[in-house]
């Protein structure tokens, strides 16, 4: 674990000005009346336990919504009934493209999903964004800056916003689904969730089991990038990809 | 700082007004954000679960802006846990600082910036410039801007007031590439300018749209991804935040991220949101390996000493006000003359750059209330622009009055001459020889001459009689008696 940083010495009296200029000449010593900030971890445990019983037991209606919102955002949403015919239409994809340059993170799902072998049959051998790889890190930047297709997995996939939450942790690098111009991710009908607090409500719980539990990055993908800067006309494709794949599995 | 120059507001209105391309800008680009904002909310939620969503904002940025000293301090140590580095800073100078002693302790050459309101009001391009360090602003209207040597024309489209020309020609002058008119030329043009500076840049600059104070993490939110960009690729992230800028518990995200992006853009969502709470874990593949939180007074204590200003503090700069103001809809962003425009502008601008400069801004609205009802935090704009009329006319018990000097003067003049018969006869004496070549049919409606030009554009006074009724009458008696003796 890193050192924590040192205190800024201009801390005590910013804090002082501010309170004096809320009338107040006494800090507060007690957790405020807010309730997100008042349950406990076996509080916030329950409430966790009850929101994946909840998901788990609408599934297949989340996953419609999921699709649908998708699609109305832009995504271009594959079906995939199992776990192979979710590898070939990633496989697919990448064989649209006639990309040379793949590179991908290295979650669970593809262990299960195999799209490494549905590449391979299509003749491209796809990088793996890992250091661990027998890869320098200096590297992964590049490589990432140079490949024509990302493929991710994700941690949870947002329903009511069609987001994909990407939680940064060892074998998943940010820029694998940033850099490449197409990116294509794979969603397990399992890591849907319904609703915007159900996501931050999990990620408290994981911020109250402490810091080997907290991640210090993670993203919401809801798109492809976009802009209107110029006469407010939309136009797809500035920094992050202009092409943006949801397959999920189940 | 950035310079203020909120003195010039009405000259540069009435610049603006007569802009015809600027108008036309104005007029597509307002309605555009209005009307996509009224079906996104339309699309998803019924008048009053939207009412009680904008209200539960309200008091969530209320409570925390009251206990501000609290949730800055838990912000602190939240950071620092997940081995991030939190600085406060007084004002512009000491943030500039700060970011140059990090800059040099780390031997950085060139910085790559997402979007940061509180950066423009530091000026921070131009210190690192001064100090042979390059900024590289990576949101399309603010790279545009930056090429353009201008500051943002509105808070979320920077440089709405350019045409695909303006923007072309630009290109052509700063990177040598053939004019085009086609826009998604254009955006592929900055795409790869920029990601040559995403390669070799060794600082990241973002802003924060939110701050969480119980997990310690910046909330950015783009469409473009280079807030992602700029938060991953350099060794360094330092994230700029006004300190007002906190929300206690994650959870509270939530609901933000729901107003937040309707109320500006009229989407559902932003196309990324990233969440970062320090620096990465030495096990994590990629991201930043020193991560700083610069929190920023820089004047906001004068809108939280006020009690009525303070409400101001729970702004989370969506522009929704900009959008639907009647008077930003006509003069744009550049005549307010400093940061921030429109409503929530010139509410904020004169308290956080000192009233004497900015003391027409309060004035610019028309009092309609169409800010306060689309202010995803309720946000009193009316109330508060009044409450900053009232400081600016009677002074704010530590300055005068900024407003009305002359006025004052006058009707001081005024009073006295009023109770004393020689002093007023004299001066209705001299009043009817000047007012001659001005009334006409009994009103004088125009006194083209300094100091009055202005205050009888807008008012006609009566005209003073030929003769006054003490006069007339003891002439009319002088007759009387006169006839009296001939009878």
């Amino acid at each position: 674990m890193p050192e924590m940083p040192a205190e800024h010495p201009n801390k005590a009296a910013f804090l002082a000005r501010v309170r004096e200029a809320l009338g107040r000449t006494e800090p507060i010593l007690h957790t405020p009346d807010h309730a997100p900030l008042k349950s406990n971890q076996a509080r916030q445990e329950e409430k966790v336990r009850t929101v994946l019983a909840r998901v788990a037991a609408r599934r297949p209606a989340l996953c419609d919504r999921l699709a649908d919102v998708a699609a109305r955002a832009s995504w271009n949403v594959h079906r995939a009934a199992t776990p192979d015919r979710a590898a070939e239409v990633v496989a697919d994809i990448a064989d649209g493209l006639k990309a040379r340059h793949v590179v991908r993170t290295a979650e669970d799902v593809f262990t299960r999903v195999d799209v490494d072998g549905a590449l391979r049959r299509e003749g491209i051998s796809p990088a793996i964004l890992a250091a661990g790889r027998a890869r320098r890190r200096s590297e992964l930047k590049p490589m990432a800056f140079r490949a024509d297709l990302g493929i991710v997995g994700v941690a949870y996939a947002i329903a009511e916003t069609a987001s994909c939450a990407v939680i940064q942790r060892k074998g998943v690098a940010r820029l694998a689904s940033l850099a490449p111009p197409v990116l294509a991710v794979v969603v397990e009908a399992d890591q849907v969730l319904e609703s915007l607090d159900d996501f931050f409500a999990l990620m408290r719980l994981e911020h109250q089991k402490g810091r080997s539990h907290w991640a210090p990055y993670f993203n919401f993908i809801s798109g492809p990038s976009r802009t209107a800067d110029i006469e407010q006309t939309l136009t797809i494709g500035v920094h992050g990809p202009g092409k943006v794949h949801m397959v999920l599995v189940g | 700082m950035a310079q203020v120059k909120s003195a010039r507001f009405k000259q540069a209105s009435e610049q603006a007004v007569h802009d015809p391309k600027l108008q036309h800008a104005l007029a597509h680009v307002m309605d555009h954000f209005t009307n996509a904002r009224a079906a996104a909310i339309a699309a998803d939620f019924p008048e009053e679960s939207w009412e009680s969503m904008r209200e539960r904002a309200a008091s969530i940025k209320a409570h925390t802006v009251e206990r501000l000293d609290y949730y800055l301090d838990l912000l602190d140590r939240s950071v620092r846990r997940n081995g991030g580095h939190v600085h406060f800073a007084d004002n512009a100078a000491q943030a500039s600082q700060i970011v140059l002693d990090i800059a040099k302790a780390n031997n950085v050459k060139t910085v790559i910036k997402s979007k940061s309101m509180v950066s423009e009001e530091m000026g921070i391009n131009q210190i690192l410039e001064k100090n042979h360090i390059e900024p590289v602003e990576t949101d399309l209207g603010e790279y545009i801007i930056q090429l353009a040597g201008e500051t943002p024309f509105h808070i979320i489209a920077p440089a709405m007031h350019k045409s695909r020309k303006d923007v072309s020609e630009l290109f052509e002058r700063w990177l040598n590439t053939a004019p085009t008119e086609d826009i998604t030329r254009l955006c592929v043009i900055a795409r790869d300018a920029l990601r040559e500076k995403f390669a070799i840049a060794d600082m990241g600059i973002s802003g924060a749209n939110f701050v969480v104070a119980e997990t310690g993490t910046v909330c950015i939110v783009t469409n473009e991804g280079n807030g992602r960009m700029t938060t991953s690729a350099p060794r360094i992230h330092v994230a700029i935040a006004g300190m007002e800028k906190i929300l206690p518990a994650i959870e509270d995200l939530a609901l933000f991220l729901r107003l937040l992006p309707r109320s500006a853009t009229g989407q559902r969502i932003t196309s990324y949101n990233a969440f970062i709470s320090g620096p990465r874990n030495p096990s994590d593949e990629d991201g930043p390996e020193e991560f700083h939180l610069i929190l920023v007074d820089n004047g906001r204590l004068n809108l939280l000493r006020d009690e009525v200003l303070r409400e101001s503090l729970q702004c989370i700069r969506c522009g929704a006000c900009l959008n639907h103001c009647p008077v930003y809809r006509n003069v744009g962003g550049h005549a307010y003359g400093w940061v921030y425009s429109g409503p929530i502008g010139a509410i904020v601008t004169p308290p956080m750059t000192g009233m004497e400069a900015a003391k027409d801004l309060p004035y610019a609205s028309t009092l309609c209330g169409a800010c306060r009802d689309v202010c995803p935090v309720k946000i009193d704009i009316p109330r508060l622009l009044l409450h900053l009329r009232h400081q600016a006319a009677e002074g704010d018990g530590k300055h005068g009055p900024v407003v009305g000097r002359l006025e004052r003067a006058f009707i001081g003049r005024w009073r006295k001459a009023m109770r004393n018969r020689q002093a007023m006869e004299s001066g209705a004496r001299l009043a009817r020889l000047f007012q001659g070549p001005f009334a006409r049919g009994g009103r004088i409606r125009r006194v083209p001459l300094p100091l009055v030009g202005n205050w009888t554009k807008s008012r006609d006074l009566p005209a003073l009689a030929r003769k006054s009724f003490v006069a007339s009458w003891q002439e009319r008696q002088a007759r009387r008696v006169k006839g009296g003796e001939a009878r």
